[in-house]
């Protein structure tokens, strides 16, 4: 049996002042509509909110949480709803501000590489309007429909964050609404109007919007630096026996910096799908495959890069690891490398075997743990059955970068995705141990984050969240606080 | 006569396995250049997730099962008919419930219907009158030949085939019959027919609606009703009249006869030795065999309009039956061959003088009119008022006209025109044909 969200009180003078605010179309508290934001992907249970608005305007939206604040009524920031960790599920009920109405891109200066976009923007619109001007942006290996803002905000991670750094690294300004109403500006537009170009040289107050899980305000519009497209692309594959050779290598080609992206993958995701349940690995086939992206200007540039590359190969070979120079699933990389893709946007590759769930210990790990982490998540993820289908992916300039189980699970079944949850909340916990920090959190792994808080964190943390929701509307209960 | 069409409770795996991932809301396609576009005529006009596509579906599918939404809730029955069961969003989805997308629609409302609550008001009327007139227009069966008046006049009426017997039934249905502005559709094509010779006859006031129109509202039995009579009176057609072709110039029953009346125990036994063909494919293999010959020129600037019902709805989906391939009930691959895609455009490209451009939103990718799945009928405003989207993106590419191959988008485009005070005009394919054939 499938698990069913509780019903919540509704009231008739709420949904009133929500339309007044919103308009009548844009503002209801009709189950069927309330029930379609009650669940996600992710093992989170599902929830429902107690109201749905759709705000068009800035306007709308300050006026919405000066309503809220005065009531204390729970806000919950939506766009897509994808970001796999139940975030968009009222813990409380409330109000669940969907804003992908707000879709419009303010601003692409091609000239100094930014663009101003408003929360609804889509991936794949941005794709479309960047690439006309041969520009890009660090696109998740998501859904092309979900929202940029909403992936950088949340410390999301594009296919450019070996070259420059994570989706929120490359903010550059914001305009907020706070949980009380005020529009706040932070960041270069923040002194002149119309200059979206840098956070610096302010003190760097994004921090207050950014990994929050929308815990702290509604950003109503975003700068992000954006990037040319160099027109020559090789993707160097590789396969390995075993996560310790693979480790090596990739620490070894990062030192060059020569990538957009070096990830690499095990061979449970390299399968398009993910195998569920678990499936043995046949008999020689290697255990990890990398994919290492390399974007150059000219033909000779991408000479050069292909010369450092092949001299790690050569040095990796030396090592006497097992290393070998091969081809990668021709599917699962072209849903790796032809971002934003729709193979991965609608879940083939990871869940179309199990069936409407997929969950992931997502984590930053340094990079000389990923190999003990690995070893101990795929005894976890084997004991439950579930495919140890791993992610490491190296950042830009430094040997830490993202360590993930993609768990794809049966959501029809609350067993399973009980099973599911376990595992990886198991997982969780052994990665913090060994020092990883889970990104886009679920409560589940906010409480776990946090019981090995350093008590002053948790202070500042609290602090500074009452000071900007004093009355904990917004999106309250994610920061497990 | 048995029929096998799903129950939602049949189709419960199926609506499970959506992941709520939302790749459903837009036509993305990498490209490069990439290209994003609406892809949803309820989301685009509604708004919250529930309406947005197959993912909202989904959601709504699964609160019927669990109890959570019921059809007493006026809303929640209004939601499920404001679809215009396009499969825009079936187009985009990757995972197992692609192939079941618009059977898990209707079978909410066919679910609706079974409690008694669903069709929507205006649509019971149509239903209604299948029953009264076996028509949904509520027209007395003798204005099913009006469209014919000017063959009469012309002294070049057009053969009964309940009296006279011919190799070709021309199928015309009810919208081309019975809608005015429609009427020109049956029209050109029988006048090409008889510019070209073609041995054809029509069922004229015997014409029983294909029940397209109540299969999408959910009314099964009334579709099974007519269904059955039209499969039956086909195989007496093809063994006392000679019958060998089946030709319609109506997407929505070419649609039906070919996707819904396979579900019929008895559709290959009926069917025996009779072909399916639309209008389309019936004059291309004419083209290609040298027996269509255009000569006048038609200097016009022209975009088309893929309908819902001659593309993505003919897709065959290969689904894994027995765990063979991939695991019982996975979706394996989809096959587009049979989806009017090509045979249109080269047809149109083939009229001397006429010069096509495309739109952004087109083949698989098509933007729906607005006019099906029981909208125009029900929502009668929304579905000029996406027709207008529509034309608003032909008007886009520069060209003065819009081609399409079903007298629904022809109507429905039309008003959407006419909405938005467009100079744009509507033309079915056949139209051009018959302008550019020598008299
Ligand atoms: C198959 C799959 C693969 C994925 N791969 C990646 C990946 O490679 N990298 C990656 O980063 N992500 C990935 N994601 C997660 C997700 O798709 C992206 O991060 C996405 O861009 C999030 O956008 P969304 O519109 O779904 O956000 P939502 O889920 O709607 O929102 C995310 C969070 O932001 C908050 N929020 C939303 N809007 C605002 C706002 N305006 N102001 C303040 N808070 C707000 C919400 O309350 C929520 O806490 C993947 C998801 C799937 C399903
Ligand atoms: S219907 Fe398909 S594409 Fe749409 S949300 Fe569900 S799984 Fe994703
Ligand atoms: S069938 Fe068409 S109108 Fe209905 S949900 Fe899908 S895309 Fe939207």
């Amino acid at each position: 049996m499938t698990e069913i969200p509780k019903e919540s009180k509704v009231d008739p003078r709420i949904t009133k002042k929500l339309r007044e605010i919103v308009g009548e179309k844009n503002a209801t508290a009709a189950k069927h509509i309330r029930y379609a934001y009650s669940y996600d992907m992710s093992f989170v249970k599902p929830k429902l909110p107690d109201y749905v608005v759709m705000a068009e305007t800035v306007e709308q939206i300050q006026e919405l949480m000066r309503f809220a604040n005065l009531e204390k009524i729970p806000v919950i920031p939506y766009t897509a709803g994808t970001n796999i960790g139940g975030l968009c599920i009222p813990e409380r009920g409330g109000i669940l501000l969907d804003l992908k109405k707000m879709n419009k891109i303010i601003k692409i200066d091609a000239e100094s590489h930014y663009a101003v976009i408003e929360p609804g923007v889509s991936h794949g619109q941005l794709a479309e309007a960047l690439y006309a001007h041969k520009l890009r942006f660090g696109w998740p290996v998501g859904p092309p429909s979900a929202s940029v803002s909403s992936c950088a905000i949340n410390h999301g991670i594009g296919g450019l964050n070996a070259r420059y750094g994570l989706n929120s690294q490359e903010i550059t300004s914001m305009e907020v609404v706070l949980p009380t109403g005020e529009l706040v500006r932070v960041g270069s537009c923040a002194i002149v109007e119309d200059a979206w170009h840098s956070t610096l040289p302010l003190p760097k107050l994004d921090g207050l919007f950014k990994g929050w899980l929308g815990g702290t305000g509604i950003v109503t519009k975003l700068g992000i630096s954006v990037h040319p497209i160099p027109p020559f692309l090789k993707v160097f594959t590789v396969s390995c026996d075993n996560v310790e050779d693979m480790y090596s290598y990739m620490l070894n080609l990062s030192n060059y910096e020569i990538c957009d992206d070096l990830t690499a993958v095990s061979w449970w995701l390299a399968q398009v799908p993910i195998p569920y349940p678990y499936r043995e690995k046949p008999d020689g086939q290697p255990e990890w495959f990398s994919f290492a992206n390399t974007n150059s200007f000219t033909q000779k540039e991408k000479e050069a890069r292909e010369e450092i590359w092949e001299m790690v190969v050569d040095e990796e070979k030396n090592k006497g690891t097992s290393l070998k120079v091969t081809q990668y699933p021709e599917e699962a990389l072209r849903a790796r490398t032809q971002l934003p893709s729709q193979i991965v946007g609608s879940t083939k590759n990871y869940c179309k075997m199990a069936g409407a769930g997929i969950s992931w210990p997502g984590t930053f790990t340094p990079a000389n743990k990923w190999a003990p982490v690995y070893t101990e998540w795929k005894k976890v993820l084997i004991g439950h059955n579930l495919s140890p289908s791993v992610r490491m992916s190296m950042y830009r300039g430094v040997h830490y970068g993202m360590l993930r189980a993609m768990i794809p699970f049966n959501k029809q079944s609350v067993d399973e995705t009980e099973n599911a949850r376990r595992a990886i909340v198991e997982c969780l916990k052994i990665d913090l141990d060994h020092g990883g920090i889970p990104y886009k959190p679920p409560v589940d792994f906010g409480n776990e984050i946090n019981k090995r808080a350093h008590p002053g964190y948790l202070m500042l943390l609290r602090r500074v969240k009452q000071m900007l929701d004093p009355n904990d509307i917004m999106n309250p209960g994610k920061l497990a606080i | 006569m048995e029929w096998k069409i799903s129950s939602l409770k049949d189709l419960e795996h199926y609506f499970w396995r959506c992941t709520a991932c939302g790749t459903c809301r837009s036509a993305y396609d990498f490209g490069p250049p990439p290209i994003t576009r609406p892809i949803c005529p309820a989301g685009t006009e509604f708004g919250f997730e529930g309406y947005y596509s197959s993912k909202g579906k989904a959601a709504f599918a699964r609160g019927i099962s669990d109890g959570s939404l019921t059809f007493d809730d006026p809303e929640f029955l209004e939601a499920i008919y404001k679809c215009t069961v396009c499969g825009g969003c079936q187009n985009q989805c990757q995972v197992d419930y692609k192939p079941h997308i618009p059977e898990v629609i209707e079978a909410m409302r066919r679910e609706a219907v079974k409690n008694g609550a669903g069709p929507m008001p205006a649509q019971k009327n149509l239903v209604q009158s299948m029953k009264n007139y076996n028509n949904p227009y509520q027209g007395p069966r003798r204005v099913r030949l009006d469209w014919t008046r000017p063959f009469k006049k012309a002294k070049t009426p057009i053969k009964d085939i309940n009296v006279e017997p011919a190799e070709v039934l021309f199928y015309v249905g009810c919208t081309g019959a019975f809608n005015k502005i429609a009427q020109a559709v049956p029209q050109a094509t029988a006048r090409i027919f008889q510019k070209l010779g073609i041995d054809f006859g029509i069922l004229g006031e015997s014409e029983v609606c294909c029940g397209s129109t109540a299969m999408r509202v959910g009314d099964a039995e009334e579709f099974k009703r007519v269904a059955t009579t039209n499969l039956e009176a086909f195989r007496t057609l093809h063994s006392e009249k000679g019958v060998k072709t089946i030709v319609t110039s109506c997407a929505g029953c070419f649609r039906a006869i070919k996707k819904d009346y396979i579900l019929s125990s008895e559709y290959n036994q009926m069917m025996d030795g009779i072909e399916v063909l639309h209008t389309v494919q019936y004059l291309h293999r004419l083209l290609k065999d040298g027996k269509l010959k255009f000569e006048k020129q038609l200097p016009w600037k022209v975009t088309y309009h893929d309908p819902c019902h001659t593309g993505r709805h003919l897709n065959k989906f290969r689904v894994d039956k027995d765990g063979s391939e991939l695991w019982e009930g996975a979706y394996v691959g989809v096959d587009e061959s049979e989806c009017l895609y090509d045979l249109p455009r080269e047809i149109i490209k083939a009229i001397p003088g006429v010069s096509f451009v495309e739109m952004d939103r087109i083949r698989g990718n098509s933007y729906c009119c607005g006019g099906g799945g029981g909208v125009m009928t029900g929502f009668t405003d929304w579905a000029g008022k996406n027709a207008g989207l529509r034309i608003q993106e032909g008007m886009e590419t520069g060209a003065e006209k819009m081609v399409s191959i079903c007298p629904f988008c022809y109507f429905n485009l039309t008003e959407g025109s006419k909405r938005i005070g467009s100079a744009m005009t509507l033309h079915d394919l056949t139209e051009l044909i018959d302008l550019a054939l020598p008299d």
